[in-house]
């Protein structure tokens, strides 16, 4: 392979190219902080552990209540189910939201939808039930600290519960065991799309936080390297 | 209409009865004097109506509770009156129910009353009404019905919503197999709408346009979660509402109920629980165990569900009744039970278990109780296991347990337990308590069963024992020792000893008498000595072989005995005679013995085994008393002979099946049959007809003697087939039904005759056919075709090229000297014959020419003369060398030939050839054979030219060429050879 004398010139402008980049690649920075890659990377990682554990749970669950609720077509009315956070949002919006108020709504989701999961131990009387929803809560409730930790990290305030406003599971008289169940079925549906949710999430955040190195290995593939 | 579960309420405010029984009398005696009179007022002024009826719900009990009171009533005492109440549902008109209450009230006395609905009462509104009747003896003019109160409207509105759907009863909680009715309000809904129970639709019925009910029967438990049923509109298909039926299992009585004390401190009482009641949502929790003692008043809430401790107090009492209780949200259930409390005293197991003193036939056990006091007595018994048995022993304990196990075996692991209950009042034994131990060794109790073989010839004796069996080995036995002691000279004993687990030796002895004594030694000692004699002489004579029928327990045989002293005898075989080792064994039997029974498990059909039965002298001594054999069942033949033809003559054959072996065969071989199939219908004497499996017909000759392996079949056609087949015959079935063998008989001549004759016939046939076929090669390579020489190109080729100067002669000049005309069938050969002096050689090195001169004798130069290219000649053999080519003139017709016959016709008719051979010489002209006088016989010509070949003139100093096939005379000639390379003779030998 012969070199001309242009592509020593460009050779060389690479080369600068790559020196002046070097301080700004995390890899060889290392008196510098990782940032927050690693940390959302480990919370997406568990919002998919969670996703997993999450389907053995609901079947479980599910065929414990009975028909219809562990039907597969199962549609009820969101009666009582109201006071759930809801996961779905207009596409636009979604992608209009900024890190922080993203990360503030799945931290918000979670600390509610935790403390309503924590409602459906006290019914449930198998203790293999009770057994795999404690653990499910536990892992939750590390998604939760998880979600914190990215928080802190990109220096974002964790949202403060304004008082009264604690979920609370307390269903007024009316409220029969047909719409307790049918409000579980709604808790389990929405965890489960809250996950879908975060995963989306923090799979969107993890690449825009990603180190510019790769835009310096773009640049020298651009130059025939 | 249910009303057992509603409280069924009915109470009158309590006023003073002391006052009311002070003034009583007093107003007794005035008012009966009254009596008629107001009865009449009462009867037309005082309507006994009931008022202030009062009608309150509980819905989830589905119940209406009534109050209400009558006004009216006169005086200040109790009357015994009866309310009739009627109950109506939607509207008034429809009235559900109507019953009679009866009670005793006084005036302005409240009275309640309860009614159980089966429908919720939300599903419809309800109308009550009372009328009342005083049924008193007292005042039977007041023994009328009064008017109806007004209709009280009951009406439980729990749907806030006209556009929702309602299910009713909410979460009701009902016993498995009760019946319920539930229903549910559609409101505004326009839509149909279906009913579930569990993904099964459910069918009701209409109670008005916006309600409907679903009576459910039996209903079944099916989770803890609770039975769903839900509504749906057809027309969304999507679920509107439903109702969780929470169906409980049937609360069961307590089984199996029983208290007991262990240590006179506590009562543990246990029973059967049952079914588990609980279920989920808090609906209703497990059900509850109470235990309650009726002497002392005692209450205990029992914390686990199958059982509870009862603590019992130092006050000495002995008789306890107690109650168990058990109870849910639905029913209540009790058990009861009384005992006295030193009848029921269960004692803990017994500890410290220890064994003293252990020897090889006994032990001591001791042990040690929990002390129940002082007026207790144990009764405790020890077991002991030990080689597959158990031994029981009773004894009585007060705290300390001793007892002595004797009768053990030696080296044997028993295990003994003990376990005690009370002896006063037995109730229940303890769990067990105990410990393994094991008796140490003891010398063998018994001698080894020794028996021993010989080898015919030989002075070589294998002695055999059988082990010890653990009972008489008490221990393990570790050698065997064997003592040989010569009987008939004094020599020293010769030990020899044998680990164990040997069990056989050989011995080799010379021909005296000999004493062996074998015994066997474990840690503790040695056994008593087995002793066996063997004999100098053994004096086993032939004895003829018995056969006996064996069965499947084994063989059963009997003999006789030769001599009245004898300590007893012997039975040997093999269980395993075709193996090499045999598996040798033995049976000893008592002198009054003469039958027995020989089983082994290692009897199989099929087998043969031998049998030898042993007389032992009061010396000890064996003599051989009979030999049996038979098997135990016998098998179908499994093979047929391998048999050999012999001896095949035109009217019989032999068959011979020698090598065929009777002793291996798994049954008595009895003897044989021939069978033989012939196209003749009728069999030979000696043979009868018989029918094969296959429904073959042929001859069956019978053979009896096993040994007779040879049989011949005679009175045979000749010329004809046979089919023959040999199988052995048992008792009771033959051989396998094989193939049958084909055999022919040979014609009555001589057959060399036919060895002869027909391959020399085909040999020749074979070679005429080949000659047919192939005799055009023949006669190319034999006799080929010899060319024309006018035909010939080299005689234009040496006028114009190599003798320029040379005249031909013309054929009028030539004078032939001798001319000859063959004149056959197929051609004519000329001979012509010269006796010219020889050209120059240099010019005959060139061309070899065949020249026809003159015999003039002044001749001696070159003249005009006929010229024959030797060329053409190469051409004919180049021509057979091709092998194909048959140089024939089809022009030259037969007749032609017979113009030469005559010199002048020859001459003319050469001048007619040759002045062609100037010109073009047309291919295939041939029409002369020249023929050279030379020409070699060999040639192979079918018109034997040896034969015809004429002697050559003595005055000819030319030998004539001739055609000679190259193929039999010299090589084939190549496209280059030089023309007279293909001359047969050589240069020298053309001139002599």
């Amino acid at each position: 392979m012969d070199l001309r004398a242009g592509d020593s010139w460009g050779m060389l402008a690479c080369l600068c190219t790559v020196l002046w980049h070097l301080p700004a690649v995390p890899a060889l920075n290392r008196t510098g902080d990782p940032g927050p890659g690693p940390s959302i990377q480990k919370t997406y990682d568990l919002t998919r552990y969670l996703e997993h554990q999450l389907r053995s749970l609901a079947g479980t669950y599910l065929n414990y209540l009975g028909p219809p609720f562990n039907e597969p077509d199962f549609n009820p009315p969101r009666l009582g189910a109201d006071t759930l956070p809801r996961a779905t949002v207009n596409l636009e919006v979604w992608r209009s939201l900024n890190d922080k108020l993203r990360l503030t709504q799945n931290y918000e989701a979670y600390s509610h939808l935790l403390c309503y999961l924590r409602g459906l131990n006290r019914q449930a009387a198998t203790a293999e039930l009770r057994h795999s929803l404690a653990h499910f809560c536990t892992s939750l409730q590390g998604l939760l600290g998880s979600i914190a930790g990215v928080m802190a990290t990109l220096g974002y305030p964790l949202p403060q519960p304004l008082p009264g406003t604690e979920p609370t599971w307390t269903p007024g008289p009316a409220h029969s065991d047909f719409l307790q169940k049918m409000d579980d079925f709604w808790l389990l549906k929405e965890l489960q799309t809250w996950l879908w949710r975060s995963a989306k999430d923090f799979n969107r955040l993890k690449k825009k936080m990603q180190p510019p190195a790769a835009a310096v290995t773009l640049h020298l593939e651009a130059h025939g390297f | 209409m249910l009303l057992r579960d509603c409280p069924v309420i009915s109470k009158r405010k309590p006023e003073s009865m002391a006052l009311f029984a002070v003034f009583q009398t007093t107003f007794l005696l005035t008012l009966l004097s009254l009596r008629t009179h107001q009865s009449e007022v009462l009867a037309e002024h005082l309507p006994l109506t009931p008022e202030a009826l009062k009608v309150s719900v509980n819905s989830a009990q589905q119940c209406l509770h009534l109050q209400w009171t009558v006004h009216n009533l006169p005086y200040n005492q109790e009357f015994k009156m009866i309310f009739q109440i009627q109950i109506s549902r939607t509207e008034t008109s429809n009235v559900i129910w109507m019953g009679n209450y009866s009670t005793t009230m006084k005036r302005n006395e409240t009275v309640h009353w309860s009614w159980e609905s089966e429908l919720p009462l939300e599903c419809a509104a309800h109308f009550v009404r009372i009328r009342s009747v005083v049924d008193d003896a007292r005042f039977p003019e007041w023994n009328f019905w009064s008017s109806w109160s007004s209709w009280q409207e009951v009406n439980v509105q729990d749907s806030t919503g006209q556009d929702t759907l309602f299910v009713f009863p909410k979460d009701k909680l009902v016993e498995e197999g009760s019946n319920i009715t539930i229903c549910y309000i559609s409101g505004n809904i326009q839509n149909d709408i279906s009913c579930y129970l569990e993904g099964e639709q459910i069918h009701g019925e209409q109670l008005d346009p916006h309600v409907s009910t679903f009576k459910l029967e039996n209903v079944p438990f099916i989770r803890k979660g609770g039975t769903n049923i839900y509504c749906e509109e057809k027309q969304r298909k999507a679920i509107s509402n439903g109702t969780v039926l929470f169906v409980s299992k049937v609360l069961e009585e307590p089984k199996d109920f029983s208290c007991e004390t262990r240590d006179f401190k506590t009562l543990i009482c246990t029973w059967d629980p049952g079914a588990n009641t609980a279920l989920d949502w808090s609906k209703q929790p497990s059900q509850s165990y109470t235990l309650f003692e009726s002497y002392s008043g005692k209450k205990k809430h029992c914390e686990e569900k199958n059982r509870c401790n009862w603590q019992i107090t130092q006050d000495s009492q002995e008789i306890y009744n107690f109650t168990l209780i058990t109870e849910n949200y639905l029913r209540k259930r009790s058990v009861n039970l009384l005992f006295n409390l030193t009848h029921r005293v269960h004692p803990m197991s017994p500890f410290s278990v220890q064994f003293e003193n252990i020897s090889a036939t006994s032990a001591v056990m001791t042990w040690k109780v929990h002390s129940l006091g002082d007026y207790f007595t144990l009764l405790c018994q020890v077991e002991l296991h030990g080689e597959g048995k158990m031994i029981q022993h009773n004894v009585s304990v007060k705290a300390n347990g001793k007892y002595l196990l004797n009768e053990l075996e030696p080296n044997t692991e028993y295990v003994a337990q003990v376990h005690c209950a009370d002896d006063n009042h037995f109730w229940k034994w303890s769990e067990w308590s105990g410990r393994d131990f094991t008796t140490p060794e003891a010398a063998p109790s018994e001698a080894p069963d020794v028996w021993r073989t010989m080898k015919s010839g030989s002075h070589n004796v294998t002695l055999f024992w059988k082990p010890l069996s653990k009972f008489h080995a008490n221990g393990k036995i570790l050698f065997y020792n064997v003592a040989v002691e010569n009987l008939d000279k004094p020599s020293r004993l010769e030990h020899r000893s044998i680990p164990a687990p040997a069990n056989s030796t050989e011995l080799t002895l010379d021909g005296c008498s000999y004493q062996i004594r074998v015994t066997a030694s474990n840690s503790a000692g040695a056994s008593p000595a087995a002793v066996i004699v063997v004999s100098a002489a053994p004096g086993n004579k032939e004895i003829e072989e018995e056969i006996i029928e064996g069965t499947e327990d084994g063989f059963s045989m009997s003999w006789k005995p030769q001599s009245g002293d004898v300590m007893g005898y012997v039975v040997e075989w093999c269980d395993r005679p075709q193996d090499p080792l045999c598996d040798f064994q033995w049976k000893k039997l008592g002198p009054n013995t003469t039958s027995t029974v020989i089983s082994s498990d290692a009897f199989r059909p099929g087998v043969q085994y031998n049998f030898r039965i042993y007389e032992l002298s009061t010396k000890r001594i064996a003599h051989l008393l009979e030999r049996k054999t038979g098997y135990t069942r016998e098998l179908a033949p499994s093979d047929n002979p391998h048999v050999v033809t012999n001896n095949l003559t035109s009217h019989s054959f032999t068959l011979s099946w020698k090598n065929y072996s009777t002793k291996s065969q798994p049954a008595f071989i009895r003897g044989y049959h021939v069978y033989l199939k012939s196209k003749e219908e009728q069999c030979q004497p000696g043979a009868e007809k018989a029918v094969l499996p296959d429904d073959t017909v042929c001859c069956q000759y019978k053979i009896d003697n096993p040994e007779q392996k040879t049989f011949t079949v005679e009175n045979l056609k000749p010329e004809s087939f046979y089919e023959f087949l040999v199988t052995p015959h048992t008792s009771f079935s033959e051989g396998p039904s094989g193939t049958f063998t084909k055999v022919r008989t040979p014609d009555e001549y001589p057959y060399m005759l036919v060895h002869v004759i027909v391959p020399v016939v085909i040999c020749v046939v074979l070679l005429v056919c080949g000659c047919l076929l192939k005799s055009q090669w023949m006669k190319d390579k034999c006799y080929p075709d010899i060319p024309d020489p006018y035909k010939s190109s080299v005689l234009s080729l040496i006028k114009s090229k190599e003798n320029p100067h040379r005249t031909i002669m013309s054929i009028s000049d030539c004078i032939p000297d001798a001319i000859e005309v063959v004149n056959k069938q197929e051609g004519s050969k000329i001979q012509s014959l010269g006796t010219r002096k020889s050209l120059t050689e240099p010019e005959l090195t060139k061309l070899s020419y065949l020249y026809l001169l003159p015999t003039e004798k002044n001749y001696s130069g070159p003249g005009p003369c006929i010229c024959f290219e030797n060329y053409t000649y190469n051409q004919a053999a180049s021509d057979c060398a091709s092998c194909g080519h048959a140089p024939v003139s089809p022009e030259a017709p037969p007749s032609q030939w017979g113009l030469l016959t005559s010199s002048e016709n020859l001459l003319k008719a050469l001048e007619k050839n040759y002045m062609n051979s100037l010109g073009e010489i047309p291919a295939g002209e041939t029409t002369l054979n020249y023929v050279s006088q030379l020409a070699s016989p060999m040639s192979g010509d079918k018109d034997s030219l040896s034969t015809n070949a004429l002697v050559p003139p003595p005055c000819s100093e030319y030998k004539m060429q001739m055609a000679v096939p190259l193929c039999l005379a010299s090589p084939p000639p190549t496209e280059n050879s030089d023309l007279s390379s293909i001359t047969l003779l050589g240069p020298s030998e053309h001139y002599r």
